[in-house]
């Protein structure tokens, strides 16, 4: 079983690093979409689906990667995969600025404060127009790196689900449920909750500041409605809700799938598609509160390496 | 000196006194018990003293050092353990994992001793159930080796004997009796008067969270305070 869940592994490797050299631009543009939405979801899963603290404003971490991307490649003329990584670190300081008074908070409040940063963080990018470009936005010189983009961003999805296997396997990731499941039985036992939980809060802020440095490189434009809305923040949400929070392939499946299911209604019918994303949503909590891997776990008693 | 020493401790939400002027010592090696009527302040003393609540004065003092301030994992990890009068185990672990998740240091080695323990309260069959799926009485027992995982020095248990069947209850008495034997110290509280006259060695005795009474079993049973405080006057 394990043997052949590595091989299936590796064949999906082998075929997303040769697709760029026959797919069609915007197969590969979907592709590369989809290891973004990986790595989003399983970043927000490892703060939210393993201690139980939703963030309502992840998509501020990808906003904030993108804009310290964008204005460093824009104004500093720094190389891209250089500037993804100062996005990661940008989010990083963000993540310990805002988790240090925000993770003091329990569990809706710390929801509706992340809700608030993100529009906070809106309103500063709209105002600070001589480094932001303010609502005009800010345009990056030409350059198509789609293909190198979409190897970054594939590794980026890989690091994602690999961190995310290491630490839900390891007694940290334990720790880190123990949170969700009963705080102050987890304090009790002498574990120190919040720097656990400020731990896995600046964990989960690095995929998505990178994600947003590589978007905003790739799109060649950003403005602050289009890197700091609260769709995205949904949608990596459901995603991970639907395949299985708290589990380690959850995000990724859910990713995929709900990728895949979205192209198709909006490439058909473009009005039906956020009231689609809603209905998943009330099906899942109503029908299925642990998502597809999280049923299948409990279920059939299978391991975490789910 | 005590292992634990309380002096003087006060706690009160908003009007309610919940804990007024205790003072407590506890040597290394007993086991003590902690009673009274409901309401009287056994369940707020222990929270206070592993930092679930804020004390408003007094001191307590563990080995030496004082800990009221401090937070309860500061605690925890200082040797103190406790269970709780409503069990709080971690759901959606395992019995192993909930075992497991309190340890550090070499994993193999935490393995066998959440293995030995759960063997111990005869649980080795479920060790790979989520602990919410077990029964109330195991569900108690995970609770209470999940306390010995670390070794603590001091054990506080709050009702260990509620809900749990005689069998087992003797098997666990017996397991708290070998932990005072290895100089262990245990404060209990217990409605189980059987339970609290067949194992403390010193009793106390809380009302409206005052301490009225404290001393050898035999001696508190004949105490008046303590039948008036019980049975009204």
């Amino acid at each position: 079983m394990k043997a052949l869940a590595l091989v299936a592994l590796g064949l999906l490797l082998a075929a997303a690093i040769v697709y760029p050299v026959f797919g069609s631009g915007y197969g590969v543009r979907s592709v590369l979409q989809i290891f973004m939405w990986i790595a989003l979801a399983g970043s927000w899963n490892v703060i939210s689906g393993l201690t139980g603290y939703v963030s309502f404003g992840h998509v501020a971490f990808f906003g904030a990667g993108a804009y310290t991307g964008a204005i460093l490649i824009a104004t500093a003329g720094w190389p891209w995969p250089l500037a993804a990584a100062a996005g990661g670190l940008g989010a990083v300081v963000l993540a310990v600025v805002i988790g240090y008074p925000c993770l003091r908070l329990k569990g809706p409040y710390f929801a509706i404060a992340m809700l608030g940063l993100n529009e906070v963080l809106r309103a500063l990018v709209s105002y600070f127009e001589g480094l932001t470009g303010g609502g005009n936005g800010l345009s990056l010189p030409t350059l198509d790196a789609t293909r190198h983009i979409y190897y970054v961003m594939g590794a980026l999805a890989a690091v994602v689900t690999g961190g995310a296997y290491l630490i839900v396997t390891s007694r940290f990731g334990l720790r880190l449920m123990t949170i969700r499941e009963d705080e102050v039985a987890a304090e009790a036992m002498g574990i120190d909750t919040f720097h656990h939980k400020l731990l896995a809060f600046v964990l989960s802020s690095i995929g998505p500041g990178v994600a947003g440095a590589l978007t905003a490189r790739d799109q060649g434009y950003i403005e602050p409605i289009s890197v700091f809305p609260l769709a995205i923040t949904v949608t990596m949400i459901v995603m991970a809700l639907f395949g299985g929070k708290g589990t380690v392939w959850g995000p990724v499946l859910g990713a995929v799938a709900l990728f895949v299911v979205q192209e198709i209604v909006w490439a058909r019918y473009p009005y039906v598609h956020p009231l689609l994303f809603g209905a998943i949503i009330v099906a899942v909590v109503l029908l299925m509160p642990r998502g597809v891997l999280g049923l299948l776990q409990v279920r059939y008693r299978l391991p975490r390496t789910i | 000196m005590g292992v634990l020493e309380v002096r003087g401790l006060r706690k009160s939400f908003g009007g309610v006194t919940a804990v007024n002027d205790v003072s407590l010592t506890l040597d290394a090696g007993r086991i003590y018990g902690l009673i009274g009527p409901n309401g009287s302040g056994k369940t707020t003393l222990f929270n206070c003293i592993t930092g679930l609540e804020r004390s408003e004065g007094g001191s307590v003092t563990l080995g030496g050092t004082r800990i009221d301030g401090w937070k309860p994992h500061q605690i925890a990890r200082r040797g103190v353990g406790r269970t709780f009068q409503v069990i709080r185990v971690f759901p959606e672990l395992t019995a192993l994992e909930n075992l497991l998740v309190v340890t550090r240091g070499p994993r193999a080695m935490a393995e066998a001793r959440a293995q030995e323990l759960l063997r111990f309260v005869k649980l080795e069959r479920l060790a790979g159930e989520y602990a919410g799926n077990l029964s109330y009485g195991q569900q108690k027992l995970v609770e209470f080796v999940r306390v010995l995982m670390t070794d603590p020095a001091l054990i506080l248990l709050d009702e260990p004997a509620a809900g749990v069947n005689r069998t087992l209850l003797n098997d666990l008495l017996e397991a708290v009796g070998r932990l005072r034997d290895r100089g262990k110290t245990v404060l209990l509280v217990e409605h189980d008067m059987k339970v609290v006259m067949g194992l403390c060695e010193t009793v106390f005795v809380l009302d409206h969270g005052e301490k009225i009474a404290e001393g050898p079993p035999g001696r508190i049973q004949a105490d008046e305070r303590v039948i008036e405080a019980y049975f009204g006057r």
